[in-house]
């Protein structure tokens, strides 16, 4: 589980984070939302280790300012916004990266096939040959994934469960995609491990999320299911924008829903 | 077979055209047949310049004199020829290598930790650092300086560069680097700064210096084998070798740091302390060579380039592979330089800036894009 009580980060003189508190059970996929600069990313840098910050932050009841890093390592692997790279890696050689801290919990023998296991479930199969730099960002943006899904690969080891924390994971791919990757981060929490994701699409945040983490201006402006969170009140008051949760456009516009896709 | 098939061309597209790895992308099986091959084309470098030179001695009798030892009665050399083999050549081909494995190391290293291909000691300044350490010692070592000549004798002048290069290094690295990310444009305009900075306060001391300091700083700075003897090997010889054994150690943290600092720290690498050993490193390795053969620019950036190209980035293999080829390249240099004016030699800085510099200019001809960050 991880555990976040009283949490404030200030980035410079100015508080971003203000007295947040809330817990991310294992086996759940927690989803933050919130407008631009409510405060998610540094949030989820907070609980990173990134930043400094004031109250506690724990992970499986330690507190990760106790934590050592390869300690952390072995409990949580991040996926940050976008990676960009100075030197000509494949992406097998990236992915094979996440593998540095040697806790995939994978067996010795599949080891060697792991990162090539990883880029199929990202739907990358065939491309570990391929030049990182001269893939699409939504193509890089899945070999990181591949890369932190490597390091933490079976969701619970040694009876700790382990975390992904994921920094905007779908927001350069196409709804394919959109839909595969959260599909990985259900899977996770599913077998035990837990999932912290930052998303900006609601419809993606009910279809998948077990809990939602709404940020608004600092604080943690409410925690709870989908069905509890998402009210047109709250949107209204967070989003400053007058939208109705269920709402249907006139008969003539189309719209498509990541929910009715036949998964 | 099919497979064999598919997977040859690929070898040899990425051995020569530089471009395409194994479809799996995994550049290990490259990375350790080019670390062999480059191996036996250092042995083989090493005996063609101890036998090649203004006084020419064949190849095998070379061997022969080696694998007997200085005191071979049955030696199939002459005399003469073998005073110039163990006291005049062997030396200098010792100095040769270990320098050229530790300029190329050095920048492979401070190319990892800037995240950056065009990081290297001699461009952004700490060769200059290094410089005005050596300098400060040449002029100032029978006045102001004298009793840190006194304290450290023959390892105060490298003692001094390595200063010199550390405190360089720790500056640019403070302006270039802001919350782990680093700036090109700011690390090459420091690079510049710190490099002018040096010029002035080297221009201060040739001012006070005397002619044969004179002479000595002159020689020095054009970057030069000649006078390599045993007593140079053992001032910097140490310290480069130190540098190089602790290389092969940030090869996982350089791997970690390409993806960003914070992602290195998320996979557990220590980042803080990784970069502190890393700047030591640098420094040691560029400081030493610089007090013992003054400015030897480029090697650091086309080695660890070319390699890159053939090898890939993974500094596990990149860093051997750099040490290598980088005493490989700077022997022939040398031997060019030796002979390429006989019985007069030029300075090798003159020849590696002469290729280098070239080089350099076709790297930025092909990656203008990563200026533009």
């Amino acid at each position: 589980m991880i555990g976040v009580s009283n949490l404030s980060v200030y980035l410079g003189h100015s508080k971003i984070v203000d007295d947040v508190s809330f817990e991310a059970e294992a086996g759940a996929f927690t989803v933050i939302v919130g407008p631009n600069g409510s405060g998610k990313t540094t949030l989820m840098r907070a609980l990173s280790g990134d930043l400094p910050y004031e109250g506690t932050i724990s992970i499986n009841g330690t507190s990760i300012s106790q934590m050592k890093l390869w300690q952390m390592a072995s409990m949580r692997a991040i996926l940050p916004q976008s990676t960009s790279l100075s030197f000509p890696f494949t992406v097998r050689e990236i992915v094979k990266l996440g593998m540095t801290s040697g806790h995939s919990g994978a067996s010795r023998h599949a080891t060697e096939t792991l990162p090539d296991e990883a880029l199929a479930r990202v739907d990358l199969a065939g491309f570990g040959g391929r030049f990182y730099q001269e893939l699409s960002g939504g193509e890089q943006q899945r070999v990181q994934l591949a890369r932190v899904l490597c390091q933490v690969w079976q969701p619970v080891l040694d009876g700790h469960p382990r975390f992904l924390f994921l920094d905007e994971p779908v927001s350069s791919l196409d709804i394919k995609h959109q839909l595969i990757i959260m599909q990985i981060a259900r899977d996770f929490a599913d077998r035990g491990g837990g999932v912290i994701a930052i998303l900006h699409d609601l419809n993606l945040t009910s279809m998948f999320a077990d809990r939602i983490i709404v940020m608004h201006r600092g604080h943690a402006d409410s925690v709870g299911t989908p069905t509890e969170v998402l009210t047109d009140d709250r949107i209204l008051r967070v989003y400053e924008c007058a939208l109705k949760v269920g709402g249907l456009p006139e008969v003539s516009v189309p719209f498509v829903l990541p929910q009715s896709a036949m998964l | 077979m099919s497979e064999a098939v598919l997977r040859k061309p690929a070898v040899l597209a990425s051995v020569w055209g530089g471009r395409k790895a194994r479809p799996d992308g995994d550049r290990s099986a490259i990375a350790r047949t080019v670390i062999a091959c480059l191996c036996v084309a250092l042995v083989a470098t090493v005996i063609f310049s101890l036998a090649f030179g203004a006084s020419d001695a064949s190849v095998v009798s070379v061997i022969k004199s080696l694998i007997s030892g200085t005191d071979g009665t049955e030696s199939a050399l002459s005399v003469r020829d073998r005073i110039i083999i163990h006291d005049i050549r062997l030396p200098r081909v010792i100095l040769g290598a270990l320098i050229g494995a530790s300029l190329a190391v050095s920048g492979a290293v401070m190319q990892g930790l800037f995240r950056n291909p065009l990081a290297d000691p001699g461009i952004v300044g700490v060769s200059a650092g290094a410089g005005l350490g050596a300098v400060s010692i040449i002029v100032l070592g029978g006045t102001v300086l004298a009793p840190l000549l006194a304290l450290f004798g023959l390892y105060a002048l490298p003692l001094a560069a390595f200063f010199g290069a550390l405190v360089f290094t720790v500056i640019l690295y403070r302006v270039a680097t802001r919350r782990g990310q680093t700036s090109i444009a700011t690390m090459l305009l420091a690079g510049i700064a710190l490099g002018a900075m040096a010029t002035a306060y080297m221009g201060v001391l040739i001012y006070v210096a005397d002619d044969k300091q004179l002479r000595d700083l002159t020689f020095w700075s054009l970057g030069s084998l000649a006078g390599a003897n045993w007593v140079k090997i053992l001032a910097s010889g140490p310290l480069i070798a130190l540098a190089l054994v602790i290389s092969p150690f940030l090869a996982r943290g350089l791997n970690g740091l390409a993806l960003g600092e914070a992602s290195a720290n998320h996979l557990g690498i220590p980042v803080q302390r990784f970069k502190r050993i890393a700047i030591v490193t640098v420094a040691a390795a560029t400081g030493a060579s610089v007090a013992v053969s003054g400015g030897i620019g480029f090697i650091g950036v086309v080695v660890p380039h070319l390699l890159r190209l053939v090898i890939g980035p993974d500094h596990r293999y990149l860093l051997p592979a750099a040490a290598l080829l980088g005493a490989s390249l700077l022997l022939i240099a040398d031997a060019v330089s030796r002979t390429i004016v006989a019985p007069s030699e030029l300075p090798i800085g003159i020849v590696t800036a002469a290729v280098g510099a070239p080089f350099f200019l076709w790297i930025l001809l092909r990656r203008r894009g990563i200026l533009d960050l």
